[in-house]
């Protein structure tokens, strides 16, 4: 047991006194932040260079809408009031009309279109003859052309106008279709005003016996709490047990490992190794979710947190990382280099990877048969089991329980298969092992 | 030897690798506090024995017993044994004394630090305790790895090739240093090439050939056994040539000096009266063979002569090891 620590302390060392972990633990929150403070700077960023649009309204009815609509946005949205200053964060659609003098519709729209790549305008829109008052639908369901507008412009992505025009556009063909029929604008809209469907937690009575209101359930902290967890389990281990395989192959090829099994047996190498990987993943987690918490907590979403949670995170990580760390020593063992280990990686990293194919079902139906079969699949247990104790309503208490038994189980088979593979591998030289001579040393010890 | 503590016994040992035989019905005894050299050529199973006798091989199921220190458990690493293998292996980003502290630590010596100082200094190495391990020179890792071998103060050393590579003046250092380990009562098993080495510092010498012990025993047993049998000659103007006197069976040419080896009856006399009707002789000598000769002989390319060494007529698989 001395021996291990003694390993395991050797082995942490040298994986978080490094500078290559410093950076990772430092590149991965600098990472959210800057993207998320980029972000931030690029919608204060927008382009406000006005953008010209020619409108081509072949109904005659719709453009002065258009208009309208566009004055009031240029006197409400396009400037904003910051600190007694104006300042412009929108841009204005300066809008004209197009009549153009083609014979068809086509050539029209070549026409236009030429004035886009020209720059003389940004966009165009071409408003359908029969847009307020379309045919009935013959075409096999399929929307008549002349029943639409259509956006044309050399940016898709650039969609702020064309949503704007839909908008507007709508608003003024139902009014026009209202007064058509003689109906009250006022009297549809409070006949069709939508009913909302508030999602809620159950209530129930606390010690006093008082009945506690419903909580309005948190869509972002019912989605990001088991996300974020997942995603850390997932980066922990492949950060922590994943170079193991390096670690390993390195001390083989450069004979460390020779001289080290002059004091210690295979078996406690690799336990040190195991023991100090756990360390380094539990260092890891501690940061980020301490990170987590403190952010979480400041910005004042703290009840949100089940503090319960951290615990079953804390062993189901120790386990994955146990488990997959015995993967990656026994395949570190049996390789002799490094482009070897990456081709005998690859079915480990999918068995890692596996959780995050089926993640968004789980969380959606936690207690289902499928979602509760999967996660008992060992090497998926840790991270789908932490997707399911952290979604409502909770699971009966033995299933992460029995979840952790099962772990169990497969990481001390995983550390036994690993350990016979490792005494054989690590003193052979040359030609690596392929998966079923590995498969042999196993069975045979 | 019986009457001495036996340090390491290895009794009627067969390791196999596949289908190849490493060593073969190996027997062997190493009395306590002796300096014990291994010889033999590259691929006969010295390592392999050094290993075994490490418990880092295992002999074949039933094919043998090995008692180190008077344990035939093969559980664990014994702290009780210094180990520097043949390969060199010291992980290059650790610092020296940091190293030497971890090893010290691993055989479960906590209070190393004044140890660790004692022996750089002792191997020249004062500046170098702070320096990370791929910041040295070959000879200088060399012997920060000898010192991580013994800094727990084991009772066994087993050093495989530990002069291989070492310039004079840094060998010096390592004999001494060996040396030194056997005054405080430690016993050494290493193995070399060298045979001067093996020739001045080891009290027993064992040589292993195909798997198969081919000698064993003092130098002064080994070399009695091949009796007088080789005679050494100075002769003015190399004006001679030995190959056609009866008994003269192998002729080695040193340059100023020519050794021939002479068969079992070879009246010697004769020999010399041979020399001198050819040329003027000015030294004759009649010896015991070298170390050097000895493993020549047994392992040299005419080693399956039939006028070799009986033992060296041995039988068994190239070993891997």
């Amino acid at each position: 047991m001395r021996k291990i620590l003694v390993i395991a302390v050797r082995e942490y060392r040298a994986a978080v006194q490094t500078k290559a972990f410093l950076v990772m633990i430092l590149a991965m929150p600098m990472f959210m932040i800057g993207s998320i403070a980029i972000q931030k700077l690029m919608r204060d960023k927008v382009d406000t260079n006005d953008k010209t649009v020619a409108v081509w309204d072949q109904t005659g009815r719709l453009y002065a809408a258009l208009e309208v609509a566009g004055a009031q946005r240029d006197a409400e949205e396009v400037f904003i009031e910051v600190g007694g200053e104006r300042k412009k964060v929108k841009p204005h659609y300066l809008l004209q009309e197009a009549h153009p003098t083609a014979d068809t519709i086509e050539q029209a729209t070549l026409e236009l279109s030429e004035r886009v790549r020209n720059d003389e305008i940004f966009a165009f829109l071409i408003i359908g003859r029969d847009v307020i008052d379309p045919p009935e639908e013959t075409n096999g369901g399929k929307e008549s052309m002349t029943a639409r507008v259509a956006y044309h412009s050399a940016n898709p992505n650039y969609d702020d106008i064309e949503d704007w025009a839909g908008d507007v556009l709508n608003a003024a063909v139902q009014e026009i279709r209202f007064q058509a029929l003689n109906l009250q604008p006022e009297v549809v809209r409070k006949s069709t005003r939508p009913v909302s469907v508030a999602n809620l937690s159950l209530i129930s009575r606390d010690e006093s016996g008082r009945i506690t209101a419903a909580r309005e359930t948190n869509r972002f902290a019912n989605f990001m709490i088991p996300f974020g967890l997942m995603m850390l389990m997932f980066m922990v281990v492949m950060v922590a047990a994943s170079p193991l395989v390096q670690v390993v192959l390195e001390e083989k090829m450069q004979r460390i490992a020779e001289v080290l099994l002059g004091s210690t047996t295979p078996f406690q190498l690799m336990m040190g190794k195991l023991v100090g990987v756990v360390g380094v993943s539990l260092t890891i987690a501690t940061l980020y979710l301490g990170g987590a918490l403190f952010a979480v907590y400041n910005a004042g979403y703290g009840a949100l947190l089940p503090t319960g949670l951290l615990w079953w995170f804390v062993v189901y990580q120790g386990l994955a990382v146990v488990f997959f760390g015995a993967l990656f020593v026994a395949i570190g063992a049996a390789v002799s280099d490094l482009k070897e280990a990456q081709s005998m990686m690859m079915p480990v990293s999918l068995l890692i990877i596996s959780p995050m194919f089926v993640w968004m079902s789980v969380i959606k139906e936690p207690l289902s048969t499928s979602s509760t079969l999967m996660s008992f699949f060992p090497p998926a247990t840790p991270m789908l089991m932490m997707l399911r104790i952290s979604v409502a309503p909770g699971l009966p208490m033995w299933q992460p329980l029995l979840g952790i038994v099962i772990v169990l189980l497969a990481a001390i088979a995983a550390v036994f298969v690993a350990g016979r593979i490792f005494r054989v591998g690590i003193l052979m030289q040359g030609k690596g092992a392929n998966f079923s001579e590995m498969f042999r040393w196993a069975v045979r010890g | 030897m019986s009457l001495q503590e036996v340090i390491v016994q290895i009794e009627s040992v067969t390791k196999t690798f596949g289908t190849q035989i490493a060593v073969n019905d190996l027997s062997l005894s190493v009395p306590k506090g002796s300096i014990y050299g291994f010889i033999g050529p590259n691929g006969s199973g010295k390592t392999t024995t050094l290993r075994m006798i490490m418990r880092i091989y295992h002999p074949d199921q039933g094919a043998g017993h090995i008692r180190v220190l008077g344990e035939e458990s093969f559980e664990a690493a014994n702290d009780r044994i210094g180990y520097l293998p043949e390969e060199r292996g010291l992980y290059k980003k650790m610092r020296v004394k940091e190293l030497l502290r971890f090893y010290a630590e691993l055989k479960g010596r906590r209070d190393s630090k004044q140890a660790v100082e004692q022996w750089l200094e002792r191997m020249g190495l004062c500046d170098a305790g702070d320096k990370k391990i791929e910041a040295l020179s070959k000879g200088m890792a060399q012997k920060v790895q000898f010192i991580s071998a013994i800094i727990a103060q084991p009772e066994l050393v087993i050093l495989d090739e530990p002069f291989t590579g070492l310039d004079p003046v840094n060998a010096d250092v390592l004999r001494e240093a060996v040396l030194d380990l056997r005054r405080h009562g430690a016993t050494v098993i290493f193995s070399t090439h060298d045979m001067s080495v093996a020739q001045d510092l080891c009290d027993y010498i064992f040589m292993i050939f195909r798997g198969n012990k081919v000698l064993d025993g003092t130098l002064e047993s080994i070399q009695a056994s091949y009796g007088h049998d080789t005679i050494r000659v100075r002769g003015e103007g190399n004006g001679y040539d030995p190959h056609h006197i009866p008994g003269v069976e192998k002729v080695t040419d040193f340059g100023q000096l020519q050794e021939f080896r002479i068969t079992d009856q070879t009246d010697t006399q004769a020999v010399l009266a041979a020399l001198m009707s050819q040329a003027r002789v000015t030294h004759f000598e009649i010896t015991k063979p070298s170390l050097h000769d000895i493993f020549v002989r047994i392992a040299g390319v005419d080693a399956a002569d039939a006028h070799g060494h009986p033992e060296a007529m041995a039988t068994g698989s190239q070993s891997d090891a």
